[in-house]
């Protein structure tokens, strides 16, 4: 970054030169947008300077030349003497015993439900000869219809993480010894009998299945002196309990939650900072929903409006965004309500003299998009929802309800299927007591199940110190973690896809949850655990105890309330298999509202300082997925920094501190501080710091060790205006710099005749509805020059295959990915890898931004091999190994591959991906190598080693068993019989697949759609895959 | 003198030897090629079992042991547990089947020996082939004929190409059989 070394001048000229430019100028970081001379000249050339140097040797394995060629000649003159039956072909060895479920070679899929966080997602587990080997959504989950979140499908590495623990640990003097569960769970036993008066506390995240909580309330009569603590990181808390202040009336029949909102609905979305298709409150249906609103096939259009303080994924998908630091959104929505009292809106609340005018004028906010946001409101009442950020305080809350009360949007409440929840969460005062009394010695026994609150919580509460204090510490773990570390006995639980159990999130249906392998280790389940300890006897543990109790619990409790026709077992064995059970369980929503709840809310008075805010990490949630080296690699949706967090901070305030990206900056807050490196975020508000927590993991085990920085440090008990966000935060350069990571700008556009690149060739192509409403083919230019092929022209007459991705529906949410990394056998590379460009993923999201950094738009694009029918890597690879298939296929054939990487130069859109190293082997001490790592294979993919190219293969495996399954059948294979791994995770349905030549497919359509275009249409290369041209849907007043 | 034996050398016993070296190396290679590629191999089996006796002489169905043939990938090396369907009542007393009995009860892994084998980066589907209606005896050989099995057809890449490329000829008994795919992913990937 070399903001300093540029005239001041120039650059304002360049600034006034883009305002006036009606062009937008795509840029995707600052070193581009300022075409800062270091970064043009790394980008002149296809690699990265040093991409084939720097061959660390310590790095590598020691095997030298020199060995190697010892060792061969030596093996060769042994195998010539010892002259081996060189036809032997090894053993084949069946089945002893036939599992009656199980043809070697062909999948089994079974229903169950996703326990990584208490969404409780519906699965569909693909299990290949008895081990799973990729998650799925269940398509018959009422809530999450087939779909799960970029951590589901990453989820299935946490069962083969290697660094599982593996049996009991019991700690004496200060050290860890491998135990038995026997002794354990006697000595533990004898505690719990004996513990007199003193407390028992267990300490929990949020409890969503039923059975488990009965578990608990009979663990709590065994021993009355229990008591539960359950938490999440980033909960609801602040929504919820305006909730309950606001419809006062429905806390006794149990709706104490707030309702999901019915987005497909919504004709106008006003988001507050809400983060709702990018944070983990019921995600995967917020985002289908919002999308169904998106349809250019239908020609539905909804509008979304977000004002928030640093871009988000919500941010990046808005028609109107406006910047706006987080502690001012009560007084903007005062401001607005204010507006639209004005219109005759009549709601009951003061604005304390807030006016939008004024208000739009200290925060520089445009007018006229105010104007029609306020008009929209008016206009759409009943059809527009006004929905704002889980980590803004109460009061906005409660403004935000009455606000879509009076408004009557009310009715976008979704009353089929109310959240409900099991135990409620405890709050800061109750985690404050919970110290307190360890710390006076009254806890005798704490107990951790599979959370981490040493990590979690606040370090102002001193709950490592006070857990010093409790006699006996247990904690039932799938990784150690930092709690786990402080603990006298730590015992390993079962992985979700080793568990039985059930949910209930939502009224109107349960989820159930079964196991698909048996536990790959000593570990237990943690319902069973409390079982034994709940018998008192460590003998009475049987591995089916929980299953059966399970079992018994929905005989009695649940079946019986369900008037099912069936006899039970039947009905059990039906509904695993369905995953879901439906109820008829109804909460019905209020409808009067306690308009005295909003009495109290005078607007907030303005901090001079930074506000802060902590925000969940997309990829690693509140850190739990830490170990998972998919996660951690997995491109940030906005910033695209790997392996790392940072504080985002706008470019004037950068600017204004002299700060470029990289550098470290201490951040104090109160008297907590930390040093992390700050990331200059086109489209942050001015002095506001937004921090992702969930790294900076003390022990995060091999790969999620101190990783990042720890945003907890952070965290205040009091004094801010929510557990998430802190006004009058200090923020001051310190000495040093940390480099971030990001798999953005490695493949970028150079100075010069190829500037601007990405608007002038038509890689990204935009417009407004209302142009397209007029004009639908109002992007497509007269046709330039095409540049004669050198291939020939062939017409496919059969099936041939084509993709097209919808970049309305895109939301950049980088589900894809993952589930690509899973499906197709990706390794994980590291950080220092990415950075020189060797990242490994086969389809990636181009996030490009354009306008000024301080309110960009920004445009996503889902990138992966384009499968052009005149392939430019084709022609140049000198040993074949690229080819192309009578279906249209661009084929890569590994075993053909030398590894000039000729064709990955050739390649107009970079997709093409080189094994520099067998990346198995190379990161973190063969991490990857183990041989538990083996079985998360998918055994239809071959594992790539050294020195070959590989690419996007449109899920060829998934092609060839459809092709065989049709042959079976005696059919021809149709393009809808195929789907492959990103289509069916995207979320939003953005990726369709299918027969370019049918046109009786649903997919002809997207092909032929009047908004399709290619990406580098000019090249004539013909690319199979379609981009539908996004458009913004910004009203008539400002086309 | 001296010249003319070196004259000797290079007119007559460099050639003769190069050509006796690169004759032999072009008859064992050729001779050898079958061997090469495995044709012929017929290995020992842990257990003596016979396909001329169950396939042949009692005419049991391929597909009553060989169960994935139609639906997978691989024809499925049968579980001991199928030979004991049968093998729980029948000719007990064989010590070839007291010894089948042992790995039963002890729940002991029978290891075969493997015959028939394309490389890792070759993805073979029997169900697609035996779906077109080609019979197991076009690349297995007459098994039913076998009284120990051994491998009859190479099984490289050129083969494979042989018969994708003319299948017609190669496949007289099936009358609307198409030429199979010959694009690179039908088999690797």
């Amino acid at each position: 970054m070399q903001l300093k070394g540029i005239n001041q001048e120039r650059r304002m000229a360049e600034d006034q030169n883009i305002l006036n430019n009606p062009d937008p100028n795509y840029w995707q970081s600052f070193e581009e947008f300022y075409k800062s001379p270091d970064f043009l000249k790394t980008h002149e050339d296809e690699f990265k300077e040093g991409v084939t140097e720097n061959f660390d040797s310590s790095g590598m394995s020691s095997f030298s030349r020199r060995k190697f060629l010892a060792l061969l000649g030596a093996s060769a003159a042994l195998a010539g003497t010892a002259c081996s039956d060189y036809r032997d072909k090894g053993e084949i060895i069946p089945y002893n015993k036939m599992p009656e479920e199980i043809t070697p070679g062909k999948a089994n899929y079974y229903a169950s439900t996703c326990t990584c966080c208490a969404d409780a997602c519906g699965l569909l587990i693909k299990t290949r000869e008895g081990r799973p080997i990729k998650l799925d959504g269940n398509p018959d989950h009422p809530v999450t219809k087939g779909k799960i979140c970029a951590q589901g499908h990453a989820s299935i590495m946490n069962l083969y993480d290697p660094d599982r623990l593996k049996n009991p640990k019991k700690k004496n003097e200060g050290r860890f010894f491998e135990y038995n569960w026997k002794s354990a769970n006697d000595e533990i036993i004898v505690d719990l009998m004996n513990i007199g008066d003193k407390e028992i506390a267990i300490v929990t995240h949020k409890i969503i299945s039923p059975t488990t909580k009965k578990i608990l309330d009979e663990f709590v009569s065994k021993y009355p002196t229990s008591k539960i603590y359950s938490y999440e990181v980033f909960d609801n808390s602040a929504r919820n309990s305006a909730w309950k202040k606001c419809y006062p009336a429905n806390e006794a029949n149990g709706a104490g939650e707030f309702p999901a909102i019915k987005w497909n609905d919504a004709k106008i979305i006003l988001s507050l900072d809400g983060d709702f298709l990018g944070e983990s409150h019921n995600l995967v249906e917020n985002a289908r929903l919002f999308a169904e609103g998106r349809d250019v096939v239908n020609k539905k259009f909804n509008r979304l409006y977000v004002v928030e303080g640093n871009l988000t994924i919500t941010g990046m998908n808005a028609d109107y965004r406006m910047r706006l630091r987080s502690d001012l959104h009560l007084n903007f929505l005062l401001s607005l309500i204010d507006a639209l009292n004005k219109k005759g809106a009549n709601i009951p609340i003061s604005s304390g003299g807030l006016t939008l005018e004024k208000f739009a004028n200290e925060n520089k906010l445009d007018k006229q998009e105010l104007a029609s946001l306020v008009s929209d409101l008016w206009r759409n009442r009943g059809k527009s929802i006004v929905y704002a950020g889980s980590h803004l305080p109460e009061d906005v809350h409660i403004a935000v309800n009455l606000l879509n009360h009076s408004l009557g949007n009310n009715i976008l409440y979704n009353s089929d299927s109310v959240p409900v929840s099991m135990i409620p969460l405890s709050s800061t005062s109750d985690f404050e007591k919970l110290i307190s009394s360890m710390n006076s010695g009254k806890v005798a026994v704490a107990i951790h199940i599979n959370s981490n609150p040493v990590y979690h919580l606040s370090h102002d509460l001193g709950y490592s110190e006070a857990l010093k204090k409790v006699k006996n510490v247990i904690s039932l773990v799938e990784l150690e973690n930092e709690t786990s570390e402080l603990s006298n006995y730590v015992l390993p639980i079962n992985n979700q896809l080793e568990s039985w159990g059930d949910a209930k999130t939502r009224t109107g249906f349960y989820s159930l949850q079964q196991p698909v392998i048996s536990p790959l280790y000593d570990s237990r389940q943690t319902e069973n655990i409390f079982l034994t300890w709940i018998s008192g006897n460590s003998a009475s543990y049987s591995e089916s105890s929980y299953h059966q109790y399970l079992m018994n619990n929905w005989e009695k409790n649940i079946y019986s309330s369900l008037n099912s026709r069936l006899e039970f077992k039947r009905f059990w064995y039906n509904s695993l298999h369905d995953g879901v059970v439906y109820s008829n369980d109804k909460i019905s929503l209020p409808d009067s509202f306690n308009f005295e709840s909003s009495d109290h809310i005078r607007p907030a008075p303005i901090s001079k300082n930074f506000t802060l805010q902590i925000k969940e990490s997309y990829a690693l949630g509140d850190g739990r997925f830490a170990n998972n080296g998919w996660l951690q690699e997995l491109p940030h949706p906005v910033t695209k920094i790997v392996w790392d967090n940072c504080a985002s901070i706008s470019p004037t305030t950068a600017n204004e501190l002299g700060l470029k990206s990289n550098d470290l900056v201490e951040i104090s807050n109160g008297k907590n501080s930390l040093k992390i490196p700050v990331f200059i975020q086109p489209g942050s508000s001015d002095n506001f710091i937004t921090i992702e927590s969930g790294y900076g993991r003390r022990n995060g085990v091999t790969v999620g060790t101190v990783i990042g920085f720890d945003a907890t440090d952070l965290l205040k008990t009091s004094g801010g205006l929510s557990p998430w966000l802190y006004t009058d935060v200090q923020l001051k350069k310190v000495e040093g710099e940390y480099k971030l990571v990001t798999a953005q700008t490695v493949y970028a556009f150079n100075e010069g005749l190829t500037a601007d690149l990405p608007n002038k060739r038509g890689i990204i192509r935009e417009g407004t509805v209302e142009q397209y409403l007029k004009n639908p083919d109002f992007y497509r230019t007269d046709k330039k020059h095409e540049p004669e092929s050198v291939n020939p022209d062939i017409t496919y007459t059969g099936l041939k295959w084509g993709m097209s991705i919808d970049m309305n529906k895109c939301l950049g949410c980088s589900e894809c990915v993952i589930a690509c990394n899973v499906e197709n056998n990706i390794p994980v590379v590291g950080k220092e890898q990415t950075d020189k460009g060797r990242e490994m993923h086969w389809i990636r999201i181009d996030r490009y931004y354009s306008g000024t950094p301080e309110d960009p738009k920004v445009s996503n694009q889902v990138m992966v091999c384009q499968h052009c029918d005149h392939a430019p890597c084709e022609n140049v690879c000198p040993v074949v190994a690229t080819t192309h298939s009578s279906e249209g296929l661009n084929q890569m054939v590994y075993n053909r591959c030398v590894g000039t990487r000729y064709c990955s130069n050739n390649c107009p859109y970079k997709v093409r991906r080189f094994n520099y190293f067998n990346f198995r082997d190379h990161f973190k001490d063969s991490y990857q190598e183990s041989p538990v790592f083996a079985l998360l294979h998918n055994p239809e993919v071959t594992v790539r080693s050294r020195g070959v190219m590989e690419k996007c293969t449109f899920c060829i495996q998934r092609i060839s068993e459809a092709r065989s399954d049709a042959t079976r059948e005696k059919r021809d294979l149709k393009g809808s019989d195929v789907k492959t791994a990103c289509q069916e995770a995207c979320i939003t349905n953005a990726i369709q697949f299918g027969d370019i030549n049918n046109k009786d497919e649903e997919f002809y359509s997207y092909r032929n759609n009047e908004l399709g275009y290619y990406v580098l249409e000019e090249l004539n290369v013909r690319p199979n895959v379609t981009y539908i041209a996004r458009l913004r849907n910004t009203s008539t007043e400002k086309a | 003198m001296k010249k003319s034996y070196l004259d000797y050398i290079l007119r007559n016993r460099l050639p003769v030897t190069i050509f006796v070296a690169i004759a032999a190396f072009a008859l064992t290679y050729f001779a050898s090629s079958a061997e090469r590629d495995g044709v012929g191999y017929t290995p020992d089996q842990p257990i003596n079992y016979s396909h001329r006796l169950h396939a042949g002489d009692m005419k049991i169905d391929c597909q009553y042991c060989h169960i994935g043939v139609e639906k997978s990938h691989h024809a499925i090396v049968p579980a001991v547990s199928t030979c004991m369907n049968c093998h729980t009542v029948a000719r007990k007393d064989r010590p070839e089947i007291i010894k089948l009995t042992e790995y039963y009860v002890e729940n002991k892994p029978l290891q075969w020996k493997r015959i028939h084998k394309v490389p890792d980066f070759a993805y073979f589907n029997h169900s697609v082939h035996v779906n077109k209606g080609i019979d197991c005896v076009s690349c297995h050989g007459e098994i039913k004929q076998m009284e120990k099995v051994g491998q009859m057809q190479s099984f490289t890449m050129n083969s494979c190409l042989n018969c994708h490329r003319d299948a017609h000829n190669r496949l007289p008994y099936l009358e609307k059989v198409k030429d199979g795919p010959e694009n690179c992913w039908a088999c690797h990937r």
